[in-house]
């Protein structure tokens, strides 16, 4: 979600009801004189607070799955994860009162680091690469349907190159035996050598890079590596195929767009798979705790 | 014969006697000796415009022998070489003129010039070739022409004319220019063509071919009629024999047991059924039901269902629920409540299937046993034109259907029987080929017309282009606003199909409106309404920069679908918002156009040119007064909408119900159904699910103008 000044009403609703709980921590602290903190009426507050919190939190993949629910629209459950999330660091702290604890506590207090701050890199990247995406993928597609344009855009590159060929033996250069592994120009090779030569290329790097889905070692991965490719080629070849280069050329530029994607796509998802897990461990966590804290210390 | 003055003469040394006024070439003729032609048949008067019968009579010049009438002691020459000669440069000069093979040579290899071309040696031509084609006219279902393969022999002129007395097709232009022309320059298809065939026998080229031989169509099932039998039904009188000989197959007899079901709706096919014994019973098997997406129980949990739900219990806005008969591809509407109806024979059904393609509208079922002729496009053209059927088709329709046609308008629900049988003498009856021109804009308004058959394109032209205003089906109408106006036609009509129109005078329709002041009122109201949405569309068009919505089809949208993609997460919880709230199919795909960081996600947009209109076969798709499309309970889940529409916005849903889908008495089984939807913008609810769903804050939907004139132009916050 980007963060924008329609958030103001509530960062600010935020800001107060931090600042409320550091009110209500700073008055219990100057009363409390020994042991542990969250047995205290402000800690179980603190406690309660952040149980109730945390089961809300828990509660936006519900309302993810049953989108069509009429229980509040999506957007205002995500901003009040996003902000009550920030909420649960004052309340987690004040709770603990600073102190780590042990055995459960401790690990209850780490989780919940770690889902804050998982959380906090997702909103980091929800902000930014959307628009990133945006920005440096202009033939963005529908990222379930990236491997079928993908074998769309090989077959388009095949039909170019065997175009290519066909022309040239129609021109009386026959230039290819297929058969076997790799190409064998047969006819007069000074005329010949160039196509087998964009062959070569084409079956070595061109085809193994459309086929598959990212191929990060391949050459033309990069942008600038593959202009020194098709430069190379167009020196080699007649002119006239040069229009086929071009949209070769092309057909690769969508390709490493589709790999962008890709790769955008799941950074803007990929910490989900921290969060998601984290926040169900946190709250089976916290639940434990509250029951032993409250049944049996 | 007796009395009648012979006369001798000689040809190639033999001494003949013929009558007086016998031509040389008749003479040549009967006495076995061949002189060769082009232009010249039998059955034809002479012309002599090819001059390949010249021969040497002893004159200055060589007679054509095909106009000279013998004389007593004429001594005729037809073999030798100085006539060779001749006749070698006529064909080649022919042949410099003439595509080779051409189509008749190609298929049946008798092309007359080609083999005179052969015979002479002069099938590559020295001349050069015309640099640019002639044309090739495909209009007619039966004739292909082909101007190119075109000698100007005129036979076929004569055949149409002289033989046919058709007198459809004449000679244009002069000189290079010259070619043959069909009524005023028409299409063949669009002229008054009968397709009897004629001129086709005629042609000695490939330049009039039968379509059998272009494209071979015949039917495989059925009893195949043999032509004498069809041209001794009354159906058929009128019809070329040729005709008929040359599309044989084309019509075919079938005999269907009681109970037995002719074709479903729906189904796809090319075919038109003409009864000759028995009767029929049509219907629509369909439920009558909308799609409507709703909350099985209530309460703000529980998921959203699709229902089917008849008008009865869930009227939608601009719902008509006066529209109490459903029109179909049949002389017959069919009532809402229990539309079934009875075609006797002489009912001719299946044309709009036939002639165009649709689906079929109803399911056809043998009431009892029954003989039907079944027919390709092509004879039902034919029959189409020929006045005996025609003049029978439309006595029917006059005495059956105007009746329930009328009422089957809501706004004309209401003329009394008096009235209706004023009108079944006066209204006429109009055709139309597709493409052509119904009425201008700007023309003199002296009908009023109501579409039997086919659909009308309304368009209104603008500085800069041209306006789809509607497209109109059997059971809309048009012509009012003018008549009720200025007098003077607001917007063109064109048959987008094969049309057929009531007309209905301006004398009539003043006076329907004096006699009957509730259908006055009720048309100025719907004329108003038409004007103030064609007034909003133009409003729209000038309020934006056309250019982006007339190429990106966006003008008309009531509400876009727009994602910022700056804030969309690509989590696709819009699509599936969607999808849950129809039944699990999405009415939504998260593609479409985009506009700087915005895209617009492909959804119902309530286009420019609602394409989907057109082909549905019982018009149960349109537009509401407030343009949004509205899918009527009488849809017969055929698909024609969502193969019409180009962006993929329509779609078919199933749903199981219970119903007895064939009228005939038999308990009520479990069916399953296929009905038409496209978003509604979740209506039922304050807010779309796709934008309640969405957890970004990326998806709006927003009216176009809103769109272009201010969220496109509003920039990044963070640039600002």
């Amino acid at each position: 979600m980007r963060i924008d000044k329609t958030h103001r009403g509530w960062a600010i609703a935020t800001a107060l009801l931090i600042l409320l709980a550091t009110l209500i921590y700073v008055f219990a602290i100057s009363r409390h004189v020994s042991g542990a903190f969250g047995g205290t009426w402000a800690g179980l507050l603190f406690g309660t607070a952040g149980l109730a919190l945390i089961i809300f939190h828990n509660l936006l993949s519900l309302r993810k799955k049953f989108p069509t629910w009429r229980i509040g629209r999506s957007q205002t459950w995500m901003r009040a994860h996003l902000w009550l999330g920030i909420l649960l660091i004052p309340l987690v702290l004040y709770h603990a009162s600073f102190t780590l604890g042990g055995g459960i506590s401790k690990v209850a207090f780490w989780l919940t680091a770690a889902v804050i701050f998982s959380g906090i890199l997702g909103a980091a990247l929800q902000h930014v690469l959307p628009r990133l995406m945006t920005q440096r993928v202009p033939f963005e597609t529908i990222y379930d349907q990236i491997d079928r344009v993908q074998a769309q855009l090989l077959k388009e590159a095949d039909e170019l190159i065997g175009g290519v060929e066909s022309e040239a033996a129609k021109n009386g250069l026959l230039l290819f035996k297929n058969e076997g592994s790799g190409a064998t120009a047969v006819a007069d090779p000074e005329v010949a050598a160039p196509f087998a030569e964009l062959r070569n290329i084409y079956q070595g790097r061109i085809r193994p890079f459309l086929q598959k889905r990212g191929d990060y070692g391949n050459p033309l991965y990069q942008r600038r590596n593959a202009k020194g490719v098709f430069f190379r080629l167009r020196k080699l070849v007649p002119a006239e195929v040069h229009e086929v280069l071009d949209d070769l050329e092309n057909i690769c530029e969508e390709k490493r767009d589709l790999d962008r994607q890709s790769r955008m796509h799941r950074a803007l998802h990929a910490w989900l798979l921290v969060h998601v897990p984290l926040s169900y461990a946190l709250l089976a966590l916290v639940v434990i705790h509250a029951v032993i804290a409250l049944r049996y210390m | 014969m007796a009395n009648q003055e012979l006369v001798s003469l000689t040809i190639d040394g033999r001494e003949i006697t013929v009558p007086a006024g016998t031509t040389v070439f008749d003479a040549a003729r009967l006495n076995g000796i061949s002189i060769p032609t082009l232009c010249h048949q039998q059955n034809e008067t002479p012309v002599a415009v090819c001059r390949l019968c010249v021969v040497d009579t002893g004159m200055r010049a060589f007679a054509a022998a095909c106009i000279r009438p013998v004389e007593a002691g004429l001594k005729v020459t037809t073999q030798s070489e100085k006539i060779e000669a001749a006749r070698s440069t006529i064909i080649e000069l022919l042949m410099a003129d003439h595509p080779t093979p051409c189509v008749r040579q190609q298929h049946s290899a008798d092309c007359e010039l080609e083999g005179f071309a052969k015979q002479f040696g002069v099938l590559d031509s020295r001349y050069p070739k015309r640099e640019k084609a002639r044309p090739q006219d495909d209009s007619s279902l039966s004739i292909f022409v082909d101007h190119s393969a075109c000698i100007l022999c005129d036979r076929c002129i004569r055949a149409c004319g002289e033989v046919r007395h058709n007198d459809v097709i004449a000679r244009q232009n002069k000189g290079y220019e010259a070619s043959i022309a069909f009524d005023v320059n028409e299409s063949m298809g669009g002229s008054s063509c009968v397709s009897c065939g004629e001129c086709m026998v005629s042609c000695p080229t490939g330049a009039l071919t039968n379509k059998h031989v272009v494209v071979g169509q015949h039917l495989d099932r059925g009893v195949s009629v043999e032509v004498q039998e069809l041209l001794a039904l009354p159906v058929f009188k009128g019809v070329s024999g040729t005709f008929l000989e040359l599309n044989r197959g084309a019509v075919v007899k079938r005999s269907f047991k009681k109970g037995e079901i002719i074709f479903r709706e729906g189904e796809f096919g090319s075919t038109a059924y003409y009864i000759l014994e028995g009767k029929v019973d049509i219907f629509i098997a369909s439920p009558r039901g909308h799609v409507n997406t709703e909350q099985e129980h209530g309460g703000w949990m529980n998921r959203l269902k699709n229902k089917l739900v008849p008008r009865a219990q869930h009227q939608r806005e601009g719902e008509n629920l006066r529209q109490s008969y459903i029109s179909i591809d049949a002389p017959v509407d069919l009532a809402y409540d229990n539309p079934i109806a009875e075609l006797v024979p002489g009912d001719l059904f299946g044309e709009m299937t036939c002639m165009s393609f649709y689906p079929r509208s109803a399911t056809v079922r043998a009431a009892e046993d029954c003989v039907v002729l079944e027919m390709l496009r092509n004879v039902l053209d034919v029959l189409q034109k020929n006045k005996n059927f025609r003049a029978q088709l439309d006595q029917k329709y006059r005495e059956r259907a105007l009746s329930t046609h009328l009422r089957s308008v809501p706004i004309f629900s209401s003329l009394t029987p008096a009235f209706i049988d004023r009108l079944r003498t006066r209204v006429h009856l109009d055709r139309f080929a597709p493409g052509e021109i119904i009425f201008r804009q700007g023309d003199a308004a002296d009908a009023f017309y109501l579409v039997r058959l086919g659909f009308v394109k309304v368009t209104e032209e603008y500085p800069g282009g041209e306006l789809v205003l509607a497209y109109l089906s059997k059971g809309g109408y048009f012509g009012e606003i003018g008549l009720l106006g200025g007098g003077v036609r607001t917007a063109t009509c064109t048959a987008l199909d094969h049309v057929e129109v009531v007309r209905i005078g301006a004398e009539d329709f003043t006076q329907m409106l004096q006699e009957f002041p509730e259908i006055d009122a009720s048309l100025r109201k719907a004329s108003s309404q038409r004007q103030q949405e064609n007034q909003h569309r133009f409003q729209q068009v000038n309020s934006v920069p056309i250019d982006q919505f007339l190429t990106q089809g966006l003008m008309e949208a009531q509400s876009l679908l727009v994602l910022d993609l700056d804030r969309c997460t690509r989590c696709d919880q819009c699509v599936k918002a969607c999808a849950d709230s129809h039944g699990g199919v999405t009415r939504l795909i998260r593609d479409g156009l985009q506009f700087d960081r915005f895209l617009i996600a492909t959804s119902c947009r309530q286009c420019r040119d609602p394409l989907c209109m057109v082909g549905c076969p019982v018009g149960a798709i349109r537009r509401k007064g407030s343009l949004e499309v509205i899918i009527e309970d009488w849809c017969v889940g055929c698909g024609a909408c969502v193969k019409g529409c180009p962006y993929g916005n329509i779609n078919l849903q199933e749903f199981p119900v219970m119903a007895n889908p064939d009228f005939s008495g038999t308990p009520m089984k479990a069916n399953v159904v296929h009905k038409a939807t496209s978003c509604n913008l979740c209506h039922d609810f304050p807010e779309p699910s796709c934008v309640y769903a969405c957890p970004h804050d990326a998806a709006i939907r927003v009216s176009p103008n809103k769109f272009f004139s201010e969220m496109l132009l509003q920039e990044r916050p963070d640039e600002s």
